[in-house]
């Protein structure tokens, strides 16, 4: 029997499948990081990963807990600076890179950095960090949303996107051709853009999910691809790299977080016993 | 990684798959340890017409100028044999107008190289030089070779040159790995600058290293593996220049080249004897020890001076502890699987 597996595997898993063997890979902390290594792994032994703290070329042996964390890594073979980094995807030698999102539009536009007014915020996000530069000039960037919102109009606009959608990306003239969001990933489904007018529509839902569970998040009305289907389901060889790579990734913020503070007290307590 | 990725060939090879008649080829190496193997190549494979980028021209462009290789040249400095009555290959050639040649400062050019480097079409540069002749006096690059702008933020004239962008870079290095990943120290120059703005990139070496040396040592990398097109191992492929921690420079031979240099005969009887009197490294070498005996390069070995290894360790390789306990669950696999059923997360 297929072994079972989280929501949070799924979505590790479905980001790690968008990686081809021999490209080079910008990774951020989190999921990024564990479909990186899980590609890796896997089915892209040749992958160059890179943090754009510098790092270069990294194999990673437990998630990193930053973007500069050499820790997560037995060395690797480039220690560039953080300027070069970006330049080099400016040049065009970035193939993907990861993006979360916290507000997205019907164009793949992003915000990251503030909820409500910009000048007296209701919620205060990140920022860009190197979310502006990156989707700007890699060949592709899959988007992923857990917890963020889609809306007709960003509070912020972030990142660009395919900016008003249909060739306007493009004629921007500052942009790669064929550069821009390739895929997003929230915890219900896999979005993709049409080729001809960059919309999103709806390329597959996960396990549990409905099409209408999916458009009552949704403003506008979502397009629907004529073969959407449920989510592929992940390999036993997949889940189980996972597990063993990232298992407070698996379980999810709110387990970790109780099963830490169990751990913590169970330690607390040996000592006292001891 | 698999061996499919090895870009590992020998120096004809790599010369003539990645170096091109007419192509815009940059030396890398600045002054010390130039890539005296690959520059053979390309003189003994007879490529012509190229527009040649140096940061300082001494040996290495001399040959290559000597060779018929170069109609332009990019460079702050060149060669000079002593006095009024020595001269040099770039000289002749500029003389009998078979040569044309840009003059930048040593600042200016590593400019051009690095706004190459990073993608910007153009580079601020020092503005002192707009006065001089420098500024004044162009020849190929015309309009191109300077271009004043206003800066926007003080009105203030700002000097600037364009971005060097070569076809290849051909340069030479310690080690690398069979990917590319090559490592170099020293002094830096404006090496990786002129590897990296390059297009196409040929790496000699001294050694080829297994992968986990460059892994424990990343911070001597100058030149990631995904940049590189050929990796040529070449012992004593920097001779007569020097290359640090394995052999000086050799006195006696780099003398007996200026000395040869001085006329067009004499250097061309030198490239006879060196260049293509010597099909390739190994054989150079030969000829070397034949004529002078292995005294003269036991010399100018090096002996070691290690520099202290950097710590590149962490506490832990693995996210479960010797119990196999997931660090901090403290939980085993098979009870976080248990607890994943057990709370309905599961699916599939």
């Amino acid at each position: 029997m297929a072994k079972k597996y989280t929501l949070d595997e799924l979505l590790i898993i479905t980001a790690a499948r968008e990686i081809h063997d021999y490209e080079n890979i910008i990774l951020g902390v989190g999921l990024p990081t564990t479909a990186g290594a899980l590609a890796k792994a896997i089915h892209a032994p040749h992958a160059t990963l890179m943090m754009e703290s510098g790092i270069i070329d990294f194999e990673p042996l437990v998630p990193p807990n930053h973007i500069a964390d050499a820790h997560s890594c037995r060395g690797f073979s480039y220690a560039t600076d953080l300027f070069s980094a970006f330049t080099m995807t400016y040049r065009g030698f970035v193939d993907v890179c990861f993006l979360g999102v916290a507000q997205i539009d019907k164009y793949g536009n992003i915000n990251t950095t503030a909820i409500g007014d910009y000048y007296k915020p209701k919620l205060r996000l990140t920022g860009s960090g190197g979310a502006a530069d990156f989707i700007s000039y890699a060949r592709r960037t899959i988007l992923t949303m857990r917890g963020g919102e889609f809306v007709d109009k960003l509070d912020y606009f972030t990142s660009p996107g395919y900016l008003d959608g249909g060739d306007s990306r493009e004629r921007a003239g500052l942009f790669p051709p064929g550069s821009g969001p390739s895929m997003l990933l929230t915890t219900k489904g896999v979005f993709r853009f049409d080729e001809q007018t960059k919309e999103m529509y709806l390329a597959r839902t996960h396990p549990g999910m409905s099409i209408d569970d999916i458009r009552k998040d949704i403003p506008w009305e979502l397009k629907i691809a004529d073969d959407v289907s449920t989510t592929d389901r992940p390999t036993d060889e997949e889940i189980t790299f996972i597990r063993r790579f990232a298992p407070t990734e698996v379980v999810g913020r709110k387990l970790m977080f109780e099963l830490g503070l169990a751990n913590a007290a169970r330690k607390a307590q040996e000592k006292n016993n001891g | 990684m698999s061996e499919k990725q090895s870009k590992v060939m020998n120096a004809k090879d790599a010369v003539s798959r990645f170096v091109h008649d007419g192509d815009h080829l940059v030396i890398g190496n600045y002054t010390v340890g130039t890539c005296a193997e690959l520059a053979f190549e390309i003189i003994r494979q007879g490529i012509k017409g190229l527009t040649l980028y140096s940061q300082s021209g001494v040996f290495d462009v001399e040959v290559l100028v000597g060779g018929g290789c170069v109609d332009r040249l990019v460079s702050t400095y060149v060669y000079r044999a002593g006095g009024k009555e020595g001269g040099s290959a770039v000289e002749r050639a500029i003389k009998a107008g078979t040569l044309e040649m840009e003059d930048y400062t040593n600042f200016q050019y590593n400019a051009r190289m690095e706004a190459g480097k990073h993608g910007f079409s153009f580079m601020q540069v020092l503005e002192g030089p707009m006065v001089t002749d420098l500024f004044k006096k162009r020849t190929f690059m015309g309009d191109d070779k300077y271009r004043v702008i206003t800066c926007p933020y003080t009105g203030k004239d700002i000097l600037t040159v364009p971005a060097a962008t070569p076809d290849v870079c051909i340069v030479h290095v310690q080690r690398a790995d069979r990917f590319g990943n090559a490592q170099y120290w020293g002094a830096l120059g404006s090496v990786a600058a002129a590897a990296l703005a390059s297009k196409r990139i040929v790496i000699s070496c001294e050694e080829i290293v297994e992968h986990d040396v460059i892994q424990s040592s990343p911070h001597l990398t100058i030149i990631p593996a995904y940049r590189v097109d050929a990796v040529v191992e070449v012992p004593w492929g920097a001779h007569p220049t020097e290359v640090l921690g394995y052999y000086n420079l050799d006195r006696l031979m780099y003398a007996m080249f200026f000395i040869s240099d001085m006329t067009g005969d004499g250097l061309k009887a030198w490239m006879d004897e060196w260049v293509y009197g010597c099909r390739n490294r190994e054989a150079y070498i030969d000829h070397y020890l034949e004529k002078f005996g292995a005294g003269m390069l036991n010399d100018i070995r090096a002996k070691s001076y290690f520099s202290a290894p950097a710590n590149y360790g962490s506490a832990f390789t693995s996210c479960w502890d010797l119990e196999d306990k997931e660090r901090t669950l403290g939980i085993t696999l098979e009870e976080m699987e248990k607890i994943l059923e057990e709370r309905g997360m599961l699916y599939g």
